[in-house]
């Protein structure tokens, strides 16, 4: 080499490294671009997340580069694949080590990816080419973060404990659409409610600032706060006994806490009330008052939609009867126990379930197998639909959990779902409520000419999740 | 309550009710059972009950010839069907 040329050539040769390099940054770019991890939000726009937790299940879904997978026939080596990706300028992104011969495979071209799942059919070393395709969150069911959940049998039953797969409510691809919302109010009509268990507490309703205080002529002027105690008359519906924290805990308990349970609604606006005393039994007095309440809060704007009512008797009241009604013209759901004496109501009737009151829903109780429980009431003509009321996980009294039975159980099941489907039609009438829960069944033969609708609830059907 | 003190005042009950002295009760049998309401499945005239099924004690006692059935959990005490009604005692 000639010394005088000596400093051109080397720079010469730099300025090419330099390209050289440059270049195998931009490819390097172009991978990490296609590779790009895309956060998709697939759930309905209109759902708007509750918090980070709940929005959590919906930020998995990875979309990378290869855009094909490409199962090669037995016998084809490694080398041949490499020799053919080579020369169609791909690359094998990632060898599928489950199944022999199958290979994600990147076009370096970003050409269409059926285009190049067509090139690979074409090959005679290949069994089958596809293109990749996204799957997106949108069907997917949406699992909370509560650690209890997978005991929540009604909610999702995974066939464990002696149960059959699938013998719930489908709330996971309801939530895909509504967790519920905190403008819905659901009137626990019970034994008072635990207010300041940790999986409740968020959702318990407080009276607005824009609302009035209660005042009853006779029984003067109630400070309520969250609720109210018909029992002691007074504004704390305390729960002494359990069974109304319970019931309470089934409609709505938070969702997506990393605490116990969630309830059919992780989010949603509980007025606890007591008429039951700490043995849960109250009178029919008492039960006419807190129903009373309800209406006059309802009048007053507080947004009550529902009533729970997991109580009841074979002992028929006029005053009870007609309060009831009093609710369904102020436009409030009154979901009721059928009972749990394995009788027939069409021929016994239980109150308040079988009073003929258009608001009035019977709710049946299932057990994890699809079955009528041993225990509950039906009739064809009298109990409208049925839910699972057996072994039911939920909130209790000291911040605890417990299982319990009955069709007090169920009752809040429906009671839960009739606000889902409120909080995904805000305006619907009490009459189309009753419509669209009881055309929200699963038929089951065990329920054939025992019930009404013949089926189970099924909450994704309720809020018109797929 | 226990169980054994739910016996000795549904003894003492039946004993008033029946105008006979507490040792002339005899206790027949009890048992532990399921009720199917929170009133024992022995609601008292005028009461509604939460549906959840409880557990509880069935305690059968003789007097005058007759068997009668008390109904109790911790909480309460409850005749079934005396004279064709229930109290809470």
């Amino acid at each position: 080499m000639n010394r005088n040329n000596f400093l051109p050539h080397v720079a010469l040769a730099l300025v090419l490294i330099l390209v050289a390099a440059f270049a195998g940054q931009i490819r390097r770019w172009q991978t990490q671009w296609r590779h790009h991890v895309r956060i998709m939000p697939a759930a309905d726009k209109r759902h708007e997340p509750i918090n980070s937790l709940e929005a959590a299940p919906y930020e998995t879904h990875v979309f990378s580069a290869p855009e094909v997978l490409v199962k090669f026939k037995t016998g084809v080596t490694e080398d041949a694949i490499s020799t053919i990706t080579q020369r169609l300028h791909d690359r094998v992104d990632d060898e599928i080590e489950s199944v022999p011969g199958l290979d994600a495979i990147d076009d370096l071209d970003d050409a269409n990816a059926e285009s190049v799942a067509a090139e690979y059919r074409a090959l005679p070393q290949v069994e089958y080419a596809e293109a990749v395709f996204e799957i997106s969150a949108d069907d997917a069911p949406v699992t909370p973060r509560d650690p209890r959940f997978a005991e929540q049998w009604a909610l999702f039953n995974d066939g464990s404990r002696g149960g059959i797969k699938g013998a719930d409510i489908s709330a996971m691809h309801a939530w895909h659409v509504t967790t519920g919302s905190d403008n819905v109010v659901v009137a626990v009509l019970d034994s008072g409610v635990d207010y300041t268990h940790s999986d409740l507490a968020s959702n318990i309703w407080v009276r607005p600032a824009n609302v009035n205080p209660y005042e009853d002529k006779e029984l003067g002027t109630i400070q309520d706060v969250q609720g109210y105690n018909a029992v002691e008359n007074n504004a704390d519906p305390m729960d002494d006994n359990g069974h109304g924290t319970h019931c309470a805990g089934i409609i709505g308990a938070e969702g997506g806490n990393d605490i116990g349970i969630a309830g059919v609604n992780w989010k949603v606006q509980i007025m606890p009330l007591k008429f039951m005393n700490a043995g849960g039994y109250g009178t029919t007095k008492d039960a006419v008052e807190a129903i009373n309440y309800v209406i006059d809060r309802k009048k007053a704007g507080v947004n009550v939609r529902v009533i729970s009512a997991s109580w009841g008797s074979t002992q028929k009241s006029r005053a009870l009867e007609d309060v009831i009604r009093k609710a369904y013209e102020a436009d409030i759901l009154f979901v009721a126990a059928s009972g749990n004496a394995t009788t027939n109501n069409d021929r016994t009737p239980h109150y308040p379930s079988s009073y003929n009151v258009p608001n009035v829903v019977s709710v049946a109780a299932l057990d994890r197998n699809d079955q009528l429980a041993s225990f509950s009431n039906y009739g064809v003509k009298s109990v409208a639909i049925a839910a699972p009321g057996v072994d039911i996980l939920s909130t209790w009294l000291g911040d605890e959990y417990e299982e319990k039975s009955g069709t007090s159980m169920a009752t809040p099941v429906v009671a839960g779902v009739a606000a889902l489907i409120v909080a995904e039609n805000p305006k619907i009438s009490v009459d189309e409520l009753r419509k669209k829960l009881l055309a929200s069944v699963d038929p089951l033969a065990s329920l054939k000419g025992k019930i009404v609708t013949g089926g189970r609830i099924n909450a994704a059907k309720a809020v018109g999740a797929n | 309550m226990t169980k054994e003190e739910a016996i000795e005042k549904a003894k003492r009950d039946l004993a008033t009710r029946l105008g006979i002295d507490e040792s002339q009760v005899a206790e027949q049998s009890v048992s532990d059972a399921d009720f199917p309401d929170m009133a024992l499945g022995a609601a008292a005239s005028g009461e509604m009950s939460g549906q959840m099924i409880t557990k509880g004690w069935k305690i059968q006692l003789d007097g005058s010839g007759t068997t009668y059935e008390y109904r109790a959990d911790k909480t309460q005490l409850r005749l079934f069907k005396f004279k064709g009604k229930n109290y809470k005692i």
